[in-house]
């Protein structure tokens, strides 16, 4: 946002809008990189080993420079008092929930941006700051953000945070899954520190697999879903827990991308150009009228 | 080009086929097949293709405790740039698993030969190209808290680790972890059980019986007990109710669970184990002091035995066997006579003097003296 003047802002969009009629016969897409690579990374979650210790929170803090506290104030369990989510300061919280019937343990609960494969936050970008990258990230690029924080309305996840508390350069703070970590080879942060190996960083497709391998092995343990398998579209990040999702507070979401029905309408207003040729015809067509108007009047005006 | 490389294949795969139908070692003393194990048809020693814990039946630990060291270092971790290593008390750990499914809730995939270690399967790296199974740091923090979690509710990492830099001498962890051993475990005399049915309410459990009398090893029964069970940090979890046939299981490898019931349930406090009332057998006299093996030989459980004298001792004669034994001493007459001419019983108790004797009985005339 900050080194994006009003004229390059323009610029772009002029350039944008140059580009889109350069190719009006294919419909646009979502992301500039929109195919998705095969070999896109995810995590695997399993939310019945978690324990809570919240090393990730202190994990994710200290690798993306927010101020974190000492790691043993981590230790603290009273913050699963009330449920929490990610925010600004925060990329990534654990909840928990109380143990239920006869489980000896609470179920506790990693929450972060879950990687759409299908990004609602790329799609509603208007400005092209979002971006779903190669290894499967969906990060945002501060010098395109004009703050228009369409992208927190869009995700159905409700992760993408404002920056309300800044008053000069505020940012759009969200997990970026590590990138700059992973692209020298590193682990995210969070996979990294976790004592017990909740998060299972792997190639998206072998973790389905693996998750479906593990439900098949123990039926008992796990509810037989895999949340973000399918979920709009499908996520990076994906999740095995041994009850309902939605007792979790993972909302319901249907298979369908999100972006799908907002992109549906767009594109079809916008396809090959037509409506606005169609409205500066009818602008064009109405002075035209007129202009003859004007033309008869001033012959009939003449005639008298 | 391509033909050349067929026949090295042709070369080859014989060998290799042969070598599959060779199964080495510990491996073939068990009946076994490679699917048991492999999940592919050709595993090689690149990729092993191992099936993850397919195989609870096969596991099994034949080292005793005292062959392992009583303190492992776990330094296997490469990162440990926060904690400093954990030295885990094998010894400790191990005895206070007796109780929990033995040496195989922690070595959980040990076919049988030598004792396999966490790092052995796990990889110390997490990344890795085979994520089937945790990474080394992840199989030990799964294998650790599950217990730790459940008995001390707690998961601070400080209860194992020490933060780096604030590391205690060695010999105070040394003479810590002493200290940590498991106490004694206070075993109960007897316990009654309130049953829900009509009939029977009451089963009496006499603990100590089934230990000393019965001689059966905690472990017969405490097979796969939780720590929870007496460290529970949440009381109401304790109290579930358990069904019926759980509760039967333990009791039904001895007893009849099926139909014998008035056994171990009455409507009051049932008395200790005594083997006259029970049986019609009296032990107090001369079997007081045996084992219940001695007689009971049959391995599958205790079957009742024909309480005829020679069920046992059926090579007792007149030659040798001590009548002094039982207390009397016969006097020269009678040592002669066979045992039969006296004891009409096949239990042999009281003696019969009326057939040659009209004007005595037993015990007011005695055919000796009484020892001393």
């Amino acid at each position: 946002m900050a080194n994006q003047s009003r004229r390059n802002f323009l610029k772009t969009s002029a350039l944008i809008g140059a580009g889109l009629t350069g190719v009006s016969s294919k419909p646009a897409k979502a992301a500039p990189n929109n195919i998705l690579d095969e070999n896109r990374m995810g995590v695997l979650v399993d939310t019945t080993v978690c324990i809570g210790c919240r090393k990730c929170e202190w994990a994710c803090k200290t690798a993306h420079n927010l101020s974190a506290q000492s790691i043993e104030s981590y230790n603290d369990r009273s913050v699963f008092k009330n449920m929490r989510r990610p925010d600004d300061k925060t990329l990534t919280v654990v909840n928990e929930y109380a143990a239920k019937g006869d489980d000896q343990f609470p179920v506790d609960v990693k929450v972060q941006c879950m990687h759409c494969d299908k990004p609602a936050c790329v799609s509603a970008c208007i400005v092209g700051a979002f971006s779903k990258e190669k290894n499967g990230s969906v990060i945002w690029n501060g010098d395109r953000c004009i703050g228009c924080r369409y992208c927190m309305v869009a995700c159905p996840f409700q992760v993408p945070a404002f920056e309300y508390g800044k008053a000069i350069q505020p940012e759009v703070r969200k997990c970026d899954f590590c990138f700059d970590r992973t692209k020298d080879g590193k682990l995210p942060a969070c996979v990294e520190i976790c004592p017990m190996e909740v998060l299972t960083y792997g190639r998206r497709e072998e973790l389905i697999d693996l998750a479906h391998q593990k439900i098949s092995l123990y039926p008992d343990r796990y509810v037989n879903n895999v949340y973000g398998e399918h979920e709009v579209g499908g996520t990076s990040w994906l999740y095995l827990a041994g009850r309902d999702f939605h007792e979790l507070q993972f909302p319901k979401l249907g298979t369908n991308p999100a972006p799908g029905v907002s992109e549906a309408i767009q594109h079809g207003i916008f396809a090959y150009f037509v409506p606005p040729i169609a409205l500066y015809a009818l602008f064009g067509g109405v002075m035209w009228l007129n202009k003859n108007r004007k033309q008869d009047e001033h012959k009939e005006a003449n005639h008298e | 080009m391509m033909n050349y490389k067929i026949f090295i294949w042709m070369l080859i795969v014989p060998f290799v086929i042969n070598g599959q139908n060779k199964i080495s070692g510990n491996h073939s003393t068990q009946n076994l097949t490679c699917s048991t194990c492999h999940s592919c048809d050709i595993p090689t020693k690149e990729n092993p293709c191992i099936k993850v814990c397919p195989r609870e039946s096969m596991i099994r630990i034949d080292q005793p405790v005292t062959d392992a060291p009583k303190i492992f270092v776990i330094n296997k971790i490469r990162e440990t740039d926060i904690y400093s290593p954990v030295k885990f008390s094998h010894l400790a750990h191990a005895e206070m698993s007796g109780l929990a499914g033995g040496c195989r809730t922690c070595h959980h995939y040990n076919p049988p030969g030598n004792v396999i270690g966490c790092s052995d399967c796990h990889e110390s790296s997490r990344k890795r190209t085979d994520i089937s199974k945790p990474d080394l740091k992840g199989a030990y923090h799964q294998q650790c808290m599950n217990c730790h979690r459940a008995w001390s509710g707690s998961t601070d990492c400080t209860v194992c680790h020490e933060l780096k830099g604030k590391e205690k001498s060695q010999t105070s962890v040394v003479s810590n972890n002493k200290k940590r051993i498991h106490p004694e475990i206070k075993t109960p005399d007897k316990i009654s059980f309130a049953a829900k049915t009509k009939q029977g309410k009451l089963v009496t459990f006499y603990h100590n019986e089934h230990i000393n009398l019965f001689s059966l090893e905690c472990s017969d029964c405490h097979s796969n007990e939780s720590c929870i069970k007496c460290h529970s940090t949440n009381k109401t979890a304790s109290t579930k109710t358990i069904s019926e046939k759980i509760k039967h299981k333990k009791c039904s490898s001895c007893h009849n669970t099926e139909s014998n019931c008035s056994s171990c349930h009455s409507n009051s406090e049932a008395g200790g184990f005594n083997h006259k009332s029970v049986t019609g057998f009296d032990l107090s006299k001369f079997h007081s002091k045996l084992d219940c093996a001695r007689c009971h030989t049959s391995k599958s459980g205790f079957k009742g035995l024909n309480n005829e004298c020679k069920t046992c001792h059926g090579t007792w004669t007149l030659e040798n066997f001590k009548h002094k034994s039982t207390g009397l001493v016969l006097d020269e007459t009678h040592s002669e006579l066979d045992c039969e001419n006296c004891h009409k019983e096949l239990s042999y108790s009281k003696p019969v003097c009326e057939d040659c004797h009209d004007d005595k009985s037993y015990p007011n005339n005695l055919p000796g003296k009484r020892a001393k």
